[in-house]
């Protein structure tokens, strides 16, 4: 028997399929038709099945199936939890990318108006001399021309970016609750971007994970056999860039080992699995004590 | 193949990507469509008007839509979401586009959709173009074509462009396909190769 989307056929005799056009974009996609001496469909058995009269209407009632099958896919797709989570923390990177360029540059653009003025021996980096323009702007009731209006509009953003970053925060525990438990949801929340998608994530080894966005140093090892990178964006979790130099390493590893398996739980089961939380916790802090003796387990 | 001078077009109705017109014709940019290249560089098939065709890689629906001016109708298979909401947007005003959002390396996603073609066109970003290409040759028709783009950094960044080339014309020979041209896509695209060839 052989089964395409107008029907099924048997012997030369056509059986045709019923429904509406959702219906058939359903059927199509449910089939998983077997390659072994496969022959393509041929369309003039949907003339002799009853679907259509000609070529002309083959081809029109396809494009509708096909149409709705693509738009039904596509909504699927996109109502995955993970992927607007992944629109979030990637537009919360370009967000603290963009303030800090325009920081930047506003304060080099405050240094030509105040010539006598300069940031040595201040400490002042330049978010917090936006502030200050900024609130000068606003005291003198937004007399302060473009430069005023700048620094106002960059406290705007950061104002937004900190709300983003809590919502991206709370999504990530709710999306990937053991491995926002491990390294927090933010962090988490990266490691997804950079994976692209928590199924990939979680097919990722945990030597992936360990140098997952340390692409230029990976590369260079792989080219040029620089030193191996240790760590990507899991370094910006506390217990590896806290932990003493020598150790740093040992660290990673051993959290991206965590990591890996805690992913699978998030995409597999999608719930925190306590007892697995309190030993990989455990594990992973003595990793950072242990120095040097004490090796695996 | 239309040509206005030196120009390559196509008859359509235009505004799918910003393309510019020539005399009623959307003008087919080589630098955005890789089929459109190799029709400069190198001689490529005619796409004659009753022609069917399985498009593995739709994307966007750039080049789909100026192949489904020339033919009878394009099966474009895309993976990936978001270029697929351009391509719907594509096929909505074009009768003979048939979107179909699956894997070009699992074709019986497809498979109850798709009939027997006469080009098999494929520009996809995977390792094992090769393998993918022959695995959708059972849609070909006996003496039908196979156009191949083949994204050598794809395959392997580590490997010489030159060397991905010969391996891959290498399995598609041994997998008995006749290859009938085959040439880089230099200057409109960087170590990016056209194979052409016939089942």
């Amino acid at each position: 028997m052989q089964s395409c989307w107008f029907g099924d056929i048997n012997a030369g005799k056509c059986t045709p399929f019923t429904g509406d056009t959702a219906a058939y974009a359903r059927r199509v996609r449910e089939f998983r038709a077997s390659m072994d001496d496969f022959i393509p469909l041929d369309w003039q058995q949907a003339v002799a099945c009853g679907i259509c009269r000609d070529r002309a209407e083959y081809l029109a009632l396809l494009q509708k199936v096909c149409i709705a099958g693509s738009e039904q896919a596509v909504r699927e797709q996109y109502a995955a939890k993970d992927v607007e989570l992944l629109q979030m923390v990637r537009t919360l990177d370009e967000m603290d990318t963009v303030t800090n360029v325009l920081s930047e540059r506003v304060a080099d653009w405050y240094q030509i108006r105040h010539p006598s003025f300069s940031r040595k021996y201040r400490r002042t980096p330049a978010h917090v001399l936006v502030k200050s323009i900024s609130e000068r702007n606003r005291e003198r009731g937004g007399g302060g021309g473009a430069l005023g209006k700048v620094a106002a509009e960059i406290m705007c953003l950061a104002d937004a970016r900190t709300a983003l970053a809590k919502e991206v925060s709370a999504r990530a525990c709710e999306v990937m609750p053991n491995t926002s438990a491990l390294i927090g949801g933010l962090v988490a929340a990266r490691l997804l971007s950079h994976a692209g998608g928590l199924k990939k994530l979680s097919r990722l080894p945990a030597s992936g994970i360990q140098v997952l966005g340390a692409r230029t140093a990976l590369f260079a090892h792989i080219r040029t056999h620089a030193p191996a990178p240790k760590h990507g964006i899991i370094f910006q979790h506390r217990r590896v860039h806290n932990a003493p130099r020598d150790v740093r390493g040992k660290v990673a590893r051993v959290l991206a080992g965590k990591l890996a398996i805690a992913a699978r739980l998030d995409f597999y089961r999608g719930c925190a699995v306590q007892s697995f939380l309190d030993d990989a916790q455990v594990r992973i802090d003595r990793a950072g004590t242990t120095n040097g003796e004490g090796k695996g387990q | 193949m239309i040509r206005v001078g030196d120009v390559l077009v196509s008859k359509g109705e235009g505004g799918v990507y910003g393309e510019r017109e020539l005399d009623g014709y959307r003008v087919w940019d080589p630098y955005r469509s890789k089929l459109a290249a190799l029709y400069l560089v190198g001689t490529g098939i005619e796409l004659p008007p009753d022609m069917k065709v399985l498009y593995l890689g739709a994307a966007n629906g750039t080049t789909v839509s100026h192949v489904a001016d020339y033919v009878e109708v394009v099966y474009a298979v895309e993976f990936a979401p978001r270029p697929m909401q351009d391509l719907l947007e594509v096929a909505r005003r074009r009768k003979n586009v048939m979107p179909i959002l699956a894997d070009a390396s699992c074709p019986e996603q497809y498979a109850p959709l798709v009939e027997t073609v006469d080009l098999l066109y494929q520009d996809v970003a995977q390792p094992d173009q090769a393998a993918i290409a022959l695995k959708n040759c059972v849609f070909l028709k006996q003496g039908g074509c196979l156009i191949l783009m083949l994204k050598t950094r794809s395959v392997d960044i580590r490997k010489e462009p030159a060397e991905v080339f010969r391996d891959t014309l290498d399995i598609l020979m041994s997998a008995g396909l006749t290859i009938v041209e085959s040439t880089w896509l230099a200057p409109y695209h960087q170590d990016h190769a056209a194979i052409v060839c016939t089942k």
